[in-house]
């Protein structure tokens, strides 16, 4: 739970792409799938632009006509004439209409168009994405996850997933259509009067001068109020998540002050990072309004002395704006496109990330074994080069069917080590695994693990109903209803769940706060037992049960272990005085094996670790 | 969002509102002095109007940028001091609530409100100082100036601005359905992204990843359909208000043509109209922006309000009195506790007094009550009836934080913060030294791996104390509990994810240190309580058994289960 929000603020902390044209182009390929579409919706965007910047100069002929009328009226009031209108063609301004009219809907249509197929491939480019990249997380190997943080993966998948999907949709037209509008009005602008494109692209440097001047300044001052953010963010979530230590140790004034001082910086750096980010907009209006006066005052000088039309200004004038508008937006975009590269970099790390490889062992099967599982000469360590440390070295056990192996050791000890071996989250880095005399590597992962079937110390559920959740042990069974209802009595979550109001169809919500840790764990064991495995794996599997409802799983569980191979983490005496082979962990290593009597006689490590269990009962005995 | 309102700061809101007016003014006076430059100035063949009139339009176009930059820097002001002001009067309460209070909430939403929410309400009051204010200034200014120039052809504006506004107003109205839409499926992707990252091994070992796969594509799918129904939605937004400004546009230059023609009216306003159209387009646009964007802060606004009006339940007393610390006790009677809102009591009429030098044990199932017991001591939730007496003062008359001083507690869960590992010691008492922290660690079986460490009590703890294993996390709380020195201890199971044998030297190295203190273990494990004064059974908030362990071995039914399950043919 903590670790999603930290990994947050420190994504949010750094970003910049290392690759940017490398990246750029293979998010390019991703939408080449779509290249049709992708060439429909860039035409549709280009001669849109184009129609929009002709408009205004189609329209601007007819203010020209009707100026023309004007004056012409004018020097024949002036020669004495006596008019009641003046003479304005209505047969050219209703054609100029008609054009523009036409014009309008054509540019509306395509953009409407535009967008549609955008939203198309936008979204399916994503979906494609997350698809791939769920498709690539189930084949990764486990220790990928053990050494990356769930909350770093999470926020590529989330975050990043999150800023491409928006980008794609918003920005990447919004650019296409900034860039083709610049380009195509600096044109017709250009066709149509030199001398005031000149005054309209005087202005653009001055937005440029500005931009490239704040736009350093405030994305220091954003990356500034990230980082503030980030400190605010983990002291919230740290001490909400301890708020019990918090008050039962009187510190609330203290971390209201630590919260407070940081509230403080973060607000200086907002308001510099929005005061910044704030006035991009208007100094681009700015120098847009510069252009503006630029072509009011040389058009109105060139219109007075006649060698400019009227209607050419006025649609200068809407020029100004037509060709400030794409530089505001591409220097608005310039910002989220980097940020979004950056972000596509980092999901497609993760697609690169190399997958697991199943390699044969090499080795025969033996026949006729009598042995269900066989470990011989397992050499293993979680480091991947040759000369890094093993952690087991030379370890050997032979497990007869019906066997129950007792895996004990301090806190720490590596007993989880035997788990990973034995699913093969991960493989031998020596020796051999054998599952009835076939090493472990030469069955497909899917045979292997409806073999083996685990419960592990942190309970696992999803968002779904408790029927669901127990459901998800067996493929097999996982329809059969009477199957996951003896599989739900066995392991006494019956008992509970009738007592929940929605019964079964109970939904577990993601932080578990409905149900008992305690019942979670008992979902988790009906899994196990749905799932009917030859070889049982637990792991500490009773801890946080309620200790009454521990004696009757006791009991389910014998009824279950019985003809059926098992590996116990345990904590408990009985269990492991029960047990028909102890293995004895500390430090990751394998450092004693042999049942109880042999190992106590050992007067080793385990004989140690039971007399200090032994010892407190003794003494109490002396008390009585 | 109104009640949101009472935080901001009126001077600095009318500021933003005075320099917005003026920026408008400012860009409205553009085409009307365009309007006088073409009709007064290059008909007239007037150069020396001209160039005035330029002068004038740089004039205001320097006062549009000053005071756009003076509300900019207002509107950040406000809404960010908005945002700084509810974010620490949101964690001042949530840092004082009592655990009722946090339980109905739940933690992760109370971050998510006082760090996201808050986010999006800045966010959403600078849309609202910025543009909010300028889409109505600018549309009815540019109405109102059309009209004083033109009032013939200011009619146009009345057709098609109600047309647009239609327009935008069923666009929104049909795609903001499917904009929330998209944020819960949104939510619901990443949850089950989540839960595939999280329950990997478990989805592996039950070869579930095809389903996962499935259950994945299926949600994706759904959110892909949603967001381009949502978009194509949207897509008719820009076209359609494009095409109003260009009716609008056509309007004015075809009556604008008659009316001109006839003598009644000046061709430069015929120009200025046309901007004055683009500029209510632009107002249309803000708005509508806004409008997107305003339901989310609405939303934020109502779940930090809702924290800051939940009134705290447990309050220090008028005239607290005073806490003595001769005497040592705590003492229950006939104390009651039901959750809020829960039929069932979670405790049920328990008694107990346990004094000065004495172990009093706690032990029962999940769900017994047996940690609603331990917070109820520290008050962290109010019983329900009955009193609870701590040196022989009922707690609710007492100052929680003296109640508190006076506890060393190790709760259930092992909870570090982030700083050095010394930081963490010295957390229920500052002034605790080196050696004193040393000895703590020593008692509580934690010396040795952090001594071990490279730097010692300097090292490192990562946040939640994720760098440590769930043993050494729990050693080093129970020794944060001991540096406090505090009369009164409690470990809520503390010792369960410890082995039996650091377990019991743990428990044989406290003796001495609590031989003045009152000490109270709860735990699971029988090997744990089995040297205790006092131990009381729990099962499903009653006592079902109180006694020592030889007495509750010998006549009680439930202890002997429990021991029977876990001590199975040993004979003591």
């Amino acid at each position: 739970m903590a670790k999603g929000g930290t990994s947050n603020a420190a994504h949010l902390r750094a970003k910049k792409a290392n690759n940017f044209w490398g990246t750029v182009l293979r998010l390019i390929k991703y939408m080449s799938t779509r290249f049709w579409a992708l060439v429909a919706t860039l035409f549709l965007a280009i001669a849109a632009t184009i129609m929009s910047a002709q408009a205004p100069h189609i329209l601007g002929r007819a203010t020209t006509e009707i100026y023309r009328g004007l004056q012409e009226g004018r020097s024949l009031q002036e020669a004495g004439e006596t008019i009641d209108q003046f003479p304005i063609d209505f047969g050219i301004i209703q054609n100029v209409i008609l054009t523009v009219a036409i014009v309008y809907v054509t540019q509306a249509v395509f953009q409407f168009f535009q967008q549609f197929i955008t939203a198309r491939i936008a979204q399916k480019t994503v979906y494609d994405m997350r698809k791939e990249l769920k498709e690539k997380i189930s084949r990764l190997p486990i220790k990928y996850y053990d050494t990356h943080s769930t909350g770093d993966i999470l926020s590529r998948a989330v975050n990043d997933m999150d800023q491409i999907a928006n980008t794609l949709q918003q920005s990447l037209t919004q650019f296409i259509i900034s860039v083709v509008q610049f380009v195509t009005v600096l044109i017709v602008m250009s066709l149509i009067d030199l001398r005031l494109t000149f005054v309209t692209i005087a202005t653009v440097p001055i937005s440029l001068i500005l931009i490239a001047f704040v736009a350093p300044k405030s994305q220091k001052q954003f990356a500034n109020q990230q980082r503030e953010l980030g400190n605010v963010n983990d002291h919230v979530e740290e001490t909400f998540s301890g708020h019990t230590v918090v008050k039962t140790y009187n510190r609330e004034e203290d971390e209201i002050k630590k919260f407070d001082d940081r509230s403080d910086r973060l607000n200086d750096a907002s308001l510099k990072a929005q005061f910044l980010s704030g006035i991009m907009m208007p100094l681009v209006s700015f120098s847009r309004d510069l252009g503006y006066f630029g072509v009011a005052i040389v058009g109105g000088m060139g219109v007075a002395n006649g060698t400019m039309s009227l209607g050419n200004v006025q649609a200068f004038i809407q020029y100004v704006n037509q060709f400030s508008q794409p530089v505001r937006q591409i220097a608005n975009l310039a910002n989220t496109i980097q940020v979004t590269i950056a972000a596509c970099e980092r999901v497609f790390e993760v697609l690169d990330e190399e997958e697991m490889t199943e390699e044969a062992s090499g080795l025969e099967p033996k026949r006729n074994t009598p042995y269900k599982v066989e470990f011989e000469h397992v050499q293993f360590g979680y480091g991947d080069e040759a000369d890094d440390a093993l952690l087991m070295n030379d370890f050997n056990l032979t497990v007869n069917p019906g066997d129950m192996i007792a895996v004990v050791g301090p806190t720490g000890a590596g007993k989880s080590t035997l788990i990973n071996l034995l699913e093969r989250f991960y493989d031998v880095k020596g020796g051999s695994i054998r599952f009835e005399g076939v090493d472990t590597r030469d069955i497909p992962k899917p045979e292997l693990r409806t073999k083996f079937s685990m419960v592990l110390q942190d309970t696992w559920s999803f968002n779904g109903t408790i029927w669901d959740n127990i459901a998800y042990g067996s493929e097999e069974h996982g329809h059969d209803r009477d199957r996951i209802y003896a599989a739900a009595k066995a392991a006494h979550v019956d008992d509970f769940v009738r007592r929940l109001p929605e019964g079964y169809n109970t939904i577990l919500n993601e932080e578990g706060t409905n149900i008992s840790q305690g019942q979670r764990q008992l979902i988790t064991i009906a899994r196990a037992f749905l799932a009917d495995p030859e070889v049982l794996i637990l792991d500490e599997a009773t801890s946080s049960v309620d200790t009454r409802t521990e004696i009757l799983i006791q009991k389910a569980m014998t009824n279950l272990l019985e003809n059926r191979t098992s590996f116990v983490v345990a904590h408990r005496l009985s269990t492991i005085r029960d047990a028909d082979k102890i293995i004895v962990m500390n430090q990751g290593d394998v450092i004693e094996t042999g049942n109880h009597d042999e190992l106590m006689e050992q007067d080793g490590f385990y004989a140690d670790l039971y007399n200090s269990q032994f010892a407190s009962y003794e003494e109490n005995e002396d008390y009585a | 969002m109104r009640k949101v309102a009472k935080f901001m700061n009126p001077w600095n809101v009318l500021i933003t509102v005075f320099f917005m007016a003026v920026q408008v003014a400012g860009m409205l006076a553009m085409p009307t002095i365009t309007a006088n430059i073409i009709d007064f100035g290059v008909s007239e063949g007037n150069i020396d109007y001209i160039v005035r009139n330029g002068f004038f339009m740089l004039g205001f176009t320097l006062l549009t940028i000053v005071s756009a930059l003076l509300n900019v820097l207002f509107a950040a002001k406000e809404s960010q001091g908005l945002g700084h002001t509810l974010r620490k009067k949101i964690y001042r309460m949530v840092i004082y609530f009592t655990n009722e209070e946090l339980d109905r909430f739940g933690t992760s939403t109370l971050i998510t409100r006082a760090t996201n929410d808050i986010m999006q309400l800045q966010f959403v009051m600078m849309m609202v100082l910025r543009t909010m204010i300028l889409a109505p200034f600018l549309m009815i200014g540019a109405g109102a100036m059309a009209y004083s120039r033109e009032p013939k052809l200011a009619f146009v504006f009345f057709i098609t601005m109600p047309v647009l506004g239609a327009l935008i107003w069923f666009i929104l109205k049909f795609s903001s359905p499917l904009f929330k839409s998209m944020q819960r499926k949104t939510d619901n992707l990443n949850r089950i992204f989540r839960e595939g990252l999280t329950g990997i091994r478990v989805i592996r070992a039950f070869n579930k990843d095809a389903y996962e796969r499935e259950r994945f594509d299926e949600a994706n799918w759904d959110f892909a359909l949603t967001s381009i129904k949502a978009n194509t939605i949207m897509a008719f937004m820009m076209p359609s208000m494009v095409l109003a400004v260009s009716v609008t546009n056509i309007l004015i230059t075809w009556f604008g043509a008659q009316f001109i023609s006839t003598g009644d009216m000046q061709v430069g306003n015929m120009v200025a109209f046309m901007t004055y159209a683009m500029q209510i387009l632009i107002g249309v646009m803000m708005v509508s922006m806004v409008l997107f964007f305003l339901p989310r802060g609405q939303v934020a606004a109502e779940r930090v309000m809702e924290v800051l009006e939940t009134p705290n339940l447990i309050e220090d007393p008028a005239t607290p009195k005073k806490l003595t610390d001769t005497d040592v006790s705590v003492q229950f009677d006939n104390v009651s506790f039901r959750y809020h809102g829960a039929e069932a009591t979670a405790l049920e009429d328990i008694n107990f007094t346990l004094n000065k030098g004495e172990r009093l044990a706690i032990i029962g199932g999940t769900g017994s009550g047996k940690t609603t017991l331990a917070n109820l001591i520290s008050r962290l939730y109010e019983v329900e009836s009955g009193q609870i007496k701590v040196n022989g003062i009922d707690i609710r008359d007492v100052k929680q934080g003296e109640l508190r001083r006076l506890i060393g507690f190790a709760p259930q869960k092992a909870l570090l913060f982030s700083g050095t590992i010394r930081e963490n010691m010295k957390y229920g008492r500052p002034e605790a030294t080196d050696e004193e922290i040393w000895h703590a660690l020593d008692v509580a079986q934690g010396k040795d791996f952090v001594s071990g460490l490279p730097k010692q009590l300097d090292s490192r703890v990562e946040q939640g104390g994720g760098n440590f294993s769930g043993g050494q996390r729990q050693r080093l709380s129970i020794a944060r509990a001991l540096v406090t020195n505090a009369d009164i201890l409690v470990f809520d199971d503390s010792f369960s994810a410890l082995d039996f044998k650091t377990d019991a030297k743990l428990r044989e190295a406290l003796k001495p240190d609590t031989r003045d203190a009152a000490v109270i273990i709860i735990a699971q494990r029988i090997s744990t309580v089995i040297d205790a004064d006092q131990i009381i059974v729990l099962d499903q908030g009653t006592v079902v058994g109180k006694g020592t362990h030889e007495e509750l071995k010998a006549n009680n039914p439930v202890y002997q289960e429990i021991m029977e399950s876990q001590l199975k043919g040993e004979d003591i």
